[in-house]
């Protein structure tokens, strides 16, 4: 049970957080800047880069190190990971990728395996290049850096698209429907690399987890997604709305969250694969899908993102040759598989280059993949200040890109 | 030369029987088709030839006047679907007719029935008639997809030329606006008025670039209505037509061979062959083979 003054300190925390983070993101609006940009400099502004430099007393009493209060906002964060993994499934809808064909079929494909071969091939063969300290993690931080460079981020992707005004066309179905995939494949990776850090006793196998992850995975695509579209409409008649159906997707998120993690793998899988399957029903409405992501995406997102910053020193965890590195391996991973998948699959080199351009954009969803991977021990923090930087690099230059590659 | 023979007029008609309780109302509604057309039918039966299937068969025919058109009957062996199809290839059959329930079970939707297959993999056009009847009716309300693909513009014409014979009273168009991932890339950098300002756009922009495709395609405006509605690919318009009760839903063939896969992660065509909302018209431009 908290005392008083720690609630006090909790919610004065979860406050600041929480408006600073929007009034920064609003400011950073005017400059076309994505509102994720503005959550992390919140987070860098009130953690350990800035205010812990200045006023290293006043960041402890904001954010103690230790305690009640550190545990309930470790609590939150937590949280926030499971909702944005859902929110991030809702999106992904595997019958845009059986849609648009072979094309989809070689870029997804192409912009997957290219990236993650040379991630996987690089922290393989060069692991001074990383300084990693733990030589026992040498094949999973190899695993985990190609599944990193090779998801990509939906929201971001969609947002640029928009802004391009090229969201209903052929380029940016393709981008999109790889995109899916590219989140799909890389979530189930990485889950996999996950269970396996998490279970380093030796308990589960690293095929165990391979087939765990895969039967829940089918599980939840088939069976489970044919019963939420056949339910939903039930519930939304006669629960009340829009809370009866927000309070049943949510529950059973956390319900298919806390299954894969007693079972031994994580549980951003289960949220993941329960949003693909309930944001896949036909019954689900768009408002409804829009309370959810207005939900999460302004409340949980601005907390967990700020609280990257605030667990983090940016500066002193700065390794300019580790960020070059991996900017160079996201940016030519990513744009020769891409490019090469569309172009094989029949698009012309411009519009193909168009596609690697935005499949490129990491954005959030990189920055969730790199929390994780910190928290499990598999990275160190350079590597995770690097995976920031290159998700926000390749956010913001993905537009541009795209733009210069269409241009008659 | 069956390959970029256009998708109309229907000269030769096809007609797939199996001897069940509806072959006497498919029988029937042929003829009314045929006659409007003018067309050759040409009855298909994949299965043993009997005396006993030949007799009824010719006592239909008989009964139903067919002495007033050109027709002919073809036997054939082997899997059903391959037959039928290969039949109509060398036959250049124009439009395959066919009965089929409005919903099969699910263990023969997943497998693939006869009459599902049909449509998937068809080298022509297929009419399926969800409820034939002893006492035909003209088609008089169609609804076409106006999704924008190269093929379109010959389903549409395709509708109009069938509206055309049949009078109908009315042709809807309707697109189908998938917004994947809208929601998201748009939940925390607008307010409330904008995403409606967006959504709308996107609307408007897309019943613009369908009403002038519809414009330059119908010179003798037939079409009576053009919508866009923003919803799943496939369901959207096959409720449409439900809740509208049109008698003709008209589809462009799909673009590649649907499988297993797009039943289990359904889309497109494949919402409308899961559940028929009413007969369905689906044109094959023959423009690609």
């Amino acid at each position: 049970m908290l005392q008083k003054n720690e609630i006090v300190l909790l919610l004065f925390s979860i406050s600041i957080m929480l408006t600073l983070s929007r009034i920064v993101a609003e400011v950073g609006k005017k400059y076309h800047l994505p509102i994720v940009i503005g959550e992390i400099l919140v987070g860098v502004i009130l953690g350990p880069t800035v205010l812990g430099m200045i006023k290293p007393d006043w960041f402890e009493l904001i954010f103690p190190p230790a305690g009640s209060v550190r545990i309930a906002l470790d609590g939150i964060t937590t949280l926030s990971v499971i909702m944005l993994l859902f929110v991030a499934g809702l999106e992904v809808q595997l019958p845009v990728v059986l849609e648009q064909g072979k094309l989809a079929f070689y870029t997804s494909v192409s912009s997957m395996i290219v990236p993650f071969a040379t991630g996987f091939g690089v922290a393989w063969y060069f692991p001074e290049i990383f300084n990693l300290e733990d030589n026992s993690y040498h094949l999973l931080f190899s695993l985990f850096l190609g599944t990193a460079l090779a998801i990509s981020a939906l929201p971001v992707i969609a947002r640029t698209l928009m802004d391009l005004n090229i969201y209903k066309t052929k380029v940016g179905m393709i981008i999109m429907a790889s995109a899916m995939f590219n989140d799909l494949a890389g979530w189930l990776m990485f889950s996999i690399i996950l269970s396996k850090i998490e279970n380093q006793d030796g308990r589960i196998k690293l095929w165990m987890s391979i087939v765990f992850t895969l039967l829940f995975g089918i599980l939840m695509l088939t069976l489970i997604r044919k019963v939420i579209n056949r339910v939903l409409p039930w519930i939304q008649t006669n629960f009340s709305w829009p809370g009866g159906v927000l309070a049943i997707s949510f529950g059973l998120c956390f319900m298919s969250a806390a299954f894969t993690e007693y079972i031994g793998l994580h549980a951003i899988l289960g949220a993941f694969l329960f949003g693909i399957a309930l944001g896949d029903s036909v019954h689900m409405h768009e408002r409804t899908r829009e309370i959810i992501h207005q939900f999460v995406t302004n409340i949980f997102a601005p907390l967990f993102f700020v609280s990257i910053g605030l667990r983090v020193n940016f500066i002193s965890n700065f390794d300019l040759t580790i960020v070059l590195v991996i900017l160079v391996l996201a940016y030519a991973g990513k744009l020769i598989g891409a490019s090469f998948g569309a172009w094989f699959g029949g698009m012309k080199s411009r519009e193909a280059f168009a596609v690697g351009a935005g499949l490129n954009a990491r954005g959030a969803m990189e920055i969730i993949l790199g929390t994780l991977a910190l928290s499990a021990g598999v990275i160190t923090t350079p590597i995770f200040v690097a995976l920031v930087v290159m998700a926000l690099v390749t956010s913001l230059s993905s537009g541009i890109m795209m733009k210069a590659f269409l241009r008659p | 030369m069956i390959k970029n023979k256009p998708s109309y007029p229907f000269e030769t008609i096809g007609v797939a029987i199996a001897f069940s309780p509806r072959l006497e109302s498919i029988i029937v509604e042929t003829h009314r088709l045929a006659k409007l057309f003018g067309a050759k039918v040409l009855f298909i039966h994949i299965g043993k030839n009997t005396k006993e299937k030949e007799k009824r068969l010719v006592t239909l025919l008989t009964k139903h006047n067919y002495y007033e058109l050109n027709y002919q009957t073809i036997w054939a062996e082997g899997d059903t679907v391959d037959t039928v199809l290969s039949t109509c290839k060398q036959n250049i059959v124009d439009l395959l007719i066919f009965g089929a329930l409005e919903k099969e079970n699910l263990m023969r939707y997943y497998l693939g029935s006869i009459s599902r297959e049909i449509c998937r993999k068809a080298k022509c056009s297929v009419l399926v008639l969800v409820k034939p009847s002893m006492t035909p009716k003209p088609f008089r309300s169609l609804l076409v997809n106006g999704i924008e693909h190269p093929k379109t513009v010959h389903t549409l014409n395709t509708a109009l030329y069938f509206a055309k014979y049949e009078k109908s009273e009315k042709v809807a168009i309707l697109k189908e606006i998938y917004l994947p991932a809208l929601s998201m890339a748009i939940a925390d950098e607008n307010t409330e008025p904008e995403v409606e300002k967006i959504k709308q756009e996107l609307v408007e922009e897309e019943l613009k670039k369908l009403k002038t495709f519809v414009s330059d395609t119908d010179p003798s405006k037939l079409v009576t209505d053009i919508h866009c509605l923003v919803g799943k690919p496939g369901y959207t318009i096959s409720q449409y037509s439900k809740e509208h009760k049109t008698d003709m839903l008209i589809m462009n063939s799909p673009d590649k061979n649907l499988n297993i896969l797009d039943r289990i992660f359904t889309h497109d065509i494949e919402y409308v062959l899961a559940k028929l909302p009413c007969n369905l018209l689906i044109v094959h431009s023959r423009v690609n083979g």
